[in-house]
């Protein structure tokens, strides 16, 4: 799964510790997430859409094989 | 999303500080056969409805083990300083993990250990879920935190 988080939060200026205190997780958390290492639940997903104003869709994307 | 229910990060504290006399009290108690006198008692079983004996019981090795069950389960089930999601998913992650390996580890065993001493693997058997887990848990975290630093 593809993910444009960083690119948002670069948009939006936001730290990774910014955009962690916004949704309530480690900062760490949010640099795994961004390596695409971690994948979100739905719940987190919405939550960091709604911090960027964007949909879902536009910060995650499915890869080949997902 | 419904959290699993965890204990308050201090009782993780309280683990790791309980951890170090009940495995000094757990190693003296099997490899020296120590016992805290004042945990002596006297006891008696009954069989087929006639007292047949009268002897000594130690609760030394019981407390050891209880003790070091108990601690390893703080440390183990206690909420990290920030718990989210990605922690709760490599908890469980470590957990399928140390039941796997525990298990695998058994079965070696079995085919390789006999008689008493099996008794003895068995004996170690009641904490290695935990102790895997533990340290399979630590190691993540630990990465976890290094890889963004």
């Amino acid at each position: 799964m593809k993910n444009k988080i960083k690119v948002q939060r670069a948009i939006h200026n936001l730290t990774q510790d910014d955009l962690a205190k916004k949704i309530s997780v480690s900062r760490q958390t949010i640099n795994t997430m961004e390596s695409g290492k971690y994948i979100p639940s739905t719940a987190l997903a919405l939550k960091m859409a709604s911090v960027f104003g964007v949909s879902v869709e536009e910060l995650f994307q499915l890869e080949e094989g997902d | 999303m419904k959290k699993l229910p965890l204990l308050p990060h201090a009782f993780q504290k309280l683990g790791f500080i309980l951890l170090v006399p009940f495995l000094a009290l757990g190693i003296a108690s099997i490899g020296w056969d120590y016992e805290v006198p004042w945990l002596s008692y006297r006891t008696h079983a009954i069989i087929n409805q006639h007292i047949i004996d009268f002897s000594t019981q130690n609760l030394t090795d019981e407390i050891a083990a209880v003790g070091n069950i108990i601690t390893l389960m703080l440390i183990a089930f206690s909420k990290e300083k920030t718990e989210d999601e990605a922690i709760q998913f490599f908890r469980l992650a470590s957990l399928q993990w140390a039941v796997i390996v525990s298990y695998l580890v058994l079965i070696v065993c079995i085919f390789s250990i006999y008689g008493t001493g099996f008794l003895t693997v068995m004996m170690y058997n009641m904490f290695t879920i935990l102790i895997i887990f533990n340290i399979r848990f630590r190691f993540i975290l630990f990465m976890h935190n290094k890889a963004s630093v």
